[in-house]
């Protein structure tokens, strides 16, 4: 039974990756499975945490995270060891490619150790202070988005390249199989090097992410200093060290084995694999005093407190918005977006809404948003356009920064403008007869004059970017959607089916024969 | 004539004659073997078929054609161009009727069809075109495969060699390569081409559709038509979009017609008249829609209906 232990939870680790690849892929059309597809970013505490702190709101469809701490409270930090996709990850390639190499000593590691808890304060510090940018460290939100990001692309792009090999197999028909159009999402180079960056640090240490910067890690922690199922050595214990060398985070102290520091012990029960059997766990009442605990002076705290309020303030501050340092009114957020500024705060740039969008109009920001919106949706028109019936984007969203609107809302929700370049338009400029625009509009706010000439009434406008997308001018679309700033309401259109006019009896059409 | 030289026509025949086939669609409604009458004479160019359900709709107007025994034989492989374009409703007539699309499944099957696969390239996207207008299921329930031509890889480069403007194109694969083709558009209002028939309606079978209004549209509607003609045309005019098109939603008008042809440009031509001139006010004369005269000109069809064999029966 105790050999079995670690094999379970490494088959644990590996349904835990699987079952959040699995809903990740199956956040796409038609979106009706009956679990969350979000369900493991529901489960953080930390971007519950902060969310409550940014939006001064309660988002009840992350309660979850409140079972996850009371498991927490009880069994310990279960969530990095066990079902953590992240720490799956990660120890699965510290286990493959750097399973050779020796590492350092694990015993003074008071500096890194203390790095996890200046990171945290200053997370929840720029929090209050809405800053985003410690989501991009929140690691559910961290392998969403970079299994979104940047494995998704080149899976379909593997899956186009066979298509065609799969298909000459196979008897011509029915079995046509269609490739899919690329999804392309430009941050994605940035987001695969990040991503490979926190893999490298393995060779450093063992879960190096896990164990000295992970925000969420640091939460645990924090609750599972006070856990009840503890970890007790009887005098049996011979000092041969094997659970010391064997613990996956260095929660053993060498020189005193038998105790460990509850807040960094994953509950692997590795240590359980003891020669004279003299480690067990069982409940106990929770404590406060740890053993070998960090040293968190006073001086660090508030020196990381400092440090989190003073960049906050400086990247507010900074003007990057477009070049100029001007709004950028080419950012069109996704329908139902919370106002810019609460909405940069609340995302968590978890990537789902790109992922679930139909036709990749949402795309990640780099800087088009500023600094604090690093990674958060906007919808690019030339790539996709936003589709009429949709409204997925609004109803994955974890932290509800897309607000879960219905669809006769979202259809009359602007959020940009389309405007005609005249000089670039294929009907003004020239004598051809174009129209796409008009024909493809879903909401008949683009009308032709006598020539046949588009003309956008900006009243029923929704900024859905059809007309741009669809636009056959090479380049640059010659009708472009600039955002309308706030997102707001339009009048609803009279449905127009036959109640006007009655239905005159069909044309009759002898005159033709 | 030489074959019959018994068969001289006396005036008496001719008055007789004549006399019945003013007669007898006048008593259409009240005789319900005209249909078979119908069948029994000479095959007909255009056949519309009015009154009845979707089916009876479809029975009717195939059989003075010859019955879809003369496009479809057995065991063959044949590809219904649908209009599945936008994610509207059945209801909204932007899209296919689904009762006809079942009935059309259904005899093509019967008529010995080894598979029937429904194609469009949609223009919104595919998966909401399907399910809003239901015409996926409706098709699947008929035992007929659908597919979308969202992926570039179900398409062939072909040369236009009658075209006049556009020179190549990429035509769907499945298209060319099947042994019957039919044509199944619905007739709608349209801002750009003022209207939407039987030929724009193989726009969808292009991948780069927005690239043809560049080149110039109404040419390379007609060009388009040439590359693979349909075997059949069938057009869903049971109810049409008079406003607001091609997308709609608009006003919709209950003609409840089912047209049927192997030629293209006479079932546009009849299906103009449908609709009103903005202008004038008057029914389109089919020389009024532009893409039409290009295919007239091009050697497509016959744009003058009186010059066609048209046939209008009743369905129940």
């Amino acid at each position: 039974m105790r050999k079995a232990i670690p094999y379970l939870r490494r088959t644990i680790q590996a349904l835990s990756f699987f079952f959040l690849l699995y809903l990740i892929i199956k956040t796409a059309f038609p979106l009706e499975l009956k679990i969350p597809v979000d369900l493991y970013l529901r489960l953080d505490p930390f971007i519950g945490i902060i969310t409550i702190l940014t939006k001064k709101a309660v988002i009840l469809r992350m309660l979850p995270a409140v079972g996850v701490l009371l498991v927490v409270f009880i069994f310990g930090n279960f969530f990095c060891g066990w079902f953590c996709p992240m720490g799956s990850i990660i120890d699965f390639f510290d286990r493959i490619l750097f399973r050779e190499r020796k590492r350092s000593k694990a015993s003074n590691d008071q500096a890194f150790r203390r790095l996890r808890y200046g990171i945290f304060i200053f997370s929840l510090v720029a929090g209050v202070m809405a800053f985003q940018v410690m989501y991009v460290l929140d690691p559910i939100s961290l392998i969403t988005r970079t299994l979104v990001i940047a494995f998704y692309p080149p899976a379909i792009f593997v899956f186009n390249t066979l298509v065609p090999q799969v298909q000459s197999f196979l008897p011509k028909n029915p079995f046509i199989m269609s490739t899919i159009p690329m999804p392309v999402f430009k941050v994605n180079l940035l987001i695969f090097v990040f991503f490979i960056a926190i893999l490298a640090l393995g060779t450093v240490r063992k879960r190096f992410w896990c164990r000295y910067l992970c925000p969420l890690g640091t939460l645990f922690s924090i609750v599972s200093r006070f856990r009840i199922l503890k970890r007790f050595v009887t005098e049996d214990c011979t000092h041969c060290l094997k659970c010391v060398k064997e613990c996956p985070v260095g929660a053993i102290p060498e020189a005193r084995p038998e105790q460990y520091r509850r807040q960094d012990c994953l509950s692997c029960f590795k240590c359980l694999e003891c020669p004279p059997e003299a480690v067990s766990f069982h409940f106990g009442l929770p404590h406060w005093k740890t053993a070998d605990g960090v040293d968190l002076s006073r001086r660090y705290v508030l020196g990381s407190l400092g440090l989190g309020v003073v960049s906050a303030l400086i990247i507010k501050a900074n003007p990057l918005q477009s070049e100029s340092g001007l709004k950028n009114n080419r950012l069109i957020r996704p329908p139902g977006s919370l106002p810019e500024e609460q909405f940069v705060s609340v995302c968590t740039g978890c990537g789902e809404c790109l992922k679930v969008c139909p036709n990749n109009a949402l795309q990640s920001t780099l800087l088009e948003a500023g600094l604090s919106g690093l990674y958060t949706p906007r919808l690019v028109p030339r790539i996709g356009y936003c589709e009429e019936f949709c409204n997925f984007c609004g109803r994955i969203c974890p932290t509800e920064a897309i607000r879960p609107i219905s669809i006769e809302e979202k259809r009359l929700l602007q959020m940009g403008i389309a405007h005609v370049n005249k000089t670039r338009c294929i009907a003004w400029d020239t004598e051809k007869i174009c129209l796409v625009c008009n024909e493809q509009c879903s909401y008949h706010a683009i009308i032709g004059d006598d020539k046949k000439r588009p003309i956008v009434k900006e009243e029923k406008c929704t900024g859905c970017g059809i007309c741009e997308h669809k636009c056959p001018v090479d380049g640059e679309a010659a009708i472009v959607v600039y955002a309308s700033g706030v997102q707001k309401k339009l009048k609803p259109e009279d449905v127009n089916n036959n109640k006007t006019e009655v239905p005159a009896s069909p044309t009759k059409n002898e005159n033709s024969f | 004539m030489d074959k019959f030289p018994n068969k001289k026509l006396t005036r008496r025949q001719f008055i007789k004659g004549a006399t019945a086939a003013a007669a007898l669609p006048l008593l259409a409604d009240k005789f319900s073997f005209y249909g078979s009458l119908a069948h029994a004479a000479e095959e007909s160019e255009l056949v519309i078929a009015k009154n009845g359900s979707a089916s009876q709709l479809l029975q009717a107007a195939m059989a003075p054609l010859g019955g879809m025994g003369r496009f479809v034989k057995k065991g063959q492989r044949v590809v219904i161009k649908a209009n599945i374009a936008w994610a509207r409703t059945p209801d909204q007539a932007c899209t296919n009727n689904p009762d006809l699309m079942t009935a059309l499944i259904k005899m093509c099957y019967e008529t010995g069809a080894k598979r029937v696969a429904v194609w469009d390239h949609t223009c919104d996207n595919y998966q909401f075109c399907f399910s809003r207008s239901g015409l996926k299921e409706t098709a699947q329930k008929a035992g007929a495969d659908i597919f979308s031509g969202h992926g570039r890889n179900s398409y062939k480069q072909v040369e236009v060699q009658k075209g006049k403007k556009l020179r190549t194109v990429e035509i769907l694969r499945d298209v060319l390569e099947s042994d019957v083709f039919i044509n199944f558009p619905i007739p709608k209002q349209h801002f750009a081409t003022e209207l939407t028939l039987g030929m724009k309606n193989l726009i969808g079978i292009t991948w780069d559709m927005e690239q043809l209004h560049k080149i110039g549209l109404h040419q390379c509607i007609a060009d388009v038509n040439t590359v693979r003609k349909p075997d059949l045309v069938l057009m869903d005019a049971i109810r049409i979009l008079t406003t607001n098109g091609p997308k709609g939603p608009g006003k919709t008008e209950d003609i409840g017609e089912v047209i049927a042809s192997a030629d293209i440009v006479a079932a546009d031509a009849y299906a103009a008249s449908f609709f009103k001139h903005p202008k004038t006010g008057r029914p389109f004369r089919p020389e009024e829609i532009q893409f039409v005269k290009n295919a007239y000109e091009l050697g497509l069809g016959e744009i003058n209906l009186s010059k066609v064999r048209v046939k209008k029966v009743t369905a129940a």
